[in-house]
């Protein structure tokens, strides 16, 4: 399911952090607190939790997008250790990324399912549904 | 945490080893790497936090009342770690010995631990302007029936020592909920003049002010400083820098280039003789101001952090002074104010 919908200005600035992943051609579903947001809940948004697609090409394409915008490049884990880390996180010059690796290797297809791909800018972002940001809210966050 | 300091627990064990050396104010300090070797062989705190701790407590970025003096370099703002305990040597604070005899009950308790907070170590506890909570709970001791608001209004809204400027909730805060503050840097708009008269008065050798300032002096420059604490100014600047950057993507999103992008023709770290400070040439075209305020977007320049009191604030110093009003909190606060003075002094 895809669907477009218009955001007007106002983002919170960590959310452009996904938009330029996004731009970047990697491949992710947006959720948490970011995803509710966009999903126009009323949430506080502190950092973007990105569940990342399994999968060689997208893992070196996150890999080189991510030395591009992390503060410290050179703590942005390589390519043979994202394939086996549960997450990683990056700090950026728009706040701190969440690249939920574990998640996007076991439930990738299911959240993708539900998902759908919200404008953040001119980048279209893939944001898990409502139902599902929720569910891993809950099932991960007390 | 100390019941009579407020002192964190492993903060005090850094002070009482530190004081079991004789490492006193004014006198010859203790070199870390015995004062670490010590608390590991006698509490099995490990070396790595304990030193981490140690640093944390001289840095008076991190914390209003430094209860710890060091010697030899214990780290910059920037990425610059503290040296080897191996080279570096540390001593009490006056205020770092104030928080002892209060703990060993040699004088009244003070609100060491309100005024430093603990968010320079992810804690939720915000620090305090430490003359402003002195004059709070004396005015709390002088006069009992003073109001919530007015106890508030004294106490002022936590002071991150780096001059940031504080934004959010503070009634919230105050009130003892869970609230999230902005801390932002101080970004002004000013000309290339005002940028190379700051560079030449830090008097550094071999530090002089960019050529594009003194070709045209009356061109805008946007200063960045007072940075927020807990985040690198190196970080920083890399931040700034990032977006300022070229990037392949940015031609097939406009919007979005136009939206993160920073029109900078020039970016410049000028830190010098612990002023930290950046200034920016904007693009030709852009408005300053406008850039003023994307800048004021970016992760370092802007932070946001989760603050939270364990209960109201004005009820913590009414408790607080209530709880020992038996003993002359009068001496041990005027103990704590000259300790103060005496370490501004020293500065």
């Amino acid at each position: 399911m895809t669907e477009a919908a218009l955001v007007g200005r106002g983002f919170p600035v960590v959310v452009f952090a996904a938009a330029v992943l996004a731009a970047e051609k990697v491949s992710f579903v947006l959720v948490g607190s970011a995803a509710l947001w966009l999903r126009g809940e009323q949430v506080t948004v502190g950092d973007v939790d990105l569940v990342i697609e399994p999968g060689e090409p997208n893992l070196v394409r996150l890999h080189e997008s991510m030395a591009g915008l992390a503060v410290r490049p050179d703590a942005v884990p390589a390519v043979h250790r994202l394939r086996e880390l549960m997450v990683a996180t990056a700090v950026t010059s728009y706040g701190r990324v969440d690249c939920l690796l574990e998640r996007g290797r076991r439930d990738w297809d299911q959240l993708r399912q539900g998902a759908g791909y919200v404008a953040v800018a001119d980048a279209p972002v893939l944001v898990a549904s409502a139902g599902d940001a929720w569910a891993l809210r809950r099932r991960f966050k007390k | 945490m100390g019941q009579r300091s407020g002192v964190g627990l492993v903060e005090l064990a850094v002070l009482e080893a530190l004081d079991a050396r004789r490492a006193w104010p004014g006198r010859r300090p203790a070199p870390c790497l015995k004062v670490l070797a010590a608390l590991e062989d006698e509490l099995g705190l490990a070396r790595g936090y304990a030193y981490q701790v140690l640093t944390d407590l001289a840095l008076p970025w991190k914390v209003p009342v430094p209860l710890v003096e060091g010697q030899g370099n214990f780290g910059s703002r920037g990425n610059d770690p503290p040296a080897s305990p191996y080279y570096t040597e540390a001593r009490l604070s006056p205020a770092g010995q104030v928080a002892l005899a209060a703990e060993r009950g040699q004088i009244a308790p003070v609100p060491i631990g309100l005024i430093n907070g603990n968010t320079h170590r992810q804690g939720t506890r915000p620090p305090f302007r430490p003359a402003a909570v002195i004059d709070a709970s004396r005015q709390v001791l002088l006069r009992p029936r003073l109001t919530a608001r007015q106890i508030t209004a004294l106490v002022g809204p936590p002071d991150f020592m780096t001059g940031c400027a504080v934004t959010g909730d503070l009634a919230a805060l105050a009130a003892g909920q869970r609230t999230e503050l902005g801390l932002h840097a101080q970004v002004t708009v000013t000309d290339a003049a005002h940028a190379s008269a700051r560079v030449t008065k830090a008097a550094v050798p071999g530090h002089t002010p960019p050529r594009a300032f003194l070709r045209d002096p009356s061109r805008p420059v946007i200063i960045v400083d007072n940075f927020p604490p807990y985040v690198s100014t190196d970080d920083t600047m890399v931040s700034i820098a990032n977006r300022a950057q070229e990037y392949a993507w940015k031609t097939r999103h406009p919007e979005l280039a136009a939206q993160t992008g920073l029109a900078i023709k020039d970016l410049r770290d000028l830190t010098a003789r612990g002023d930290y400070w950046f200034a920016c040439l904007p693009a030709i075209d852009t408005p300053p101001e406008m850039l003023r305020d994307q800048l004021l977007k970016i992760y370092g320049v802007s932070i946001y952090v989760s603050v939270g009191l364990p209960r109201p604030l004005p009820a913590m110093i009414r408790t607080w002074t209530r709880a020992h009003q038996h003993e002359d909190l009068q001496a041990s606060l005027t103990a704590l104010e000259n300790a103060l003075a005496s370490r501004q002094q020293n500065a």
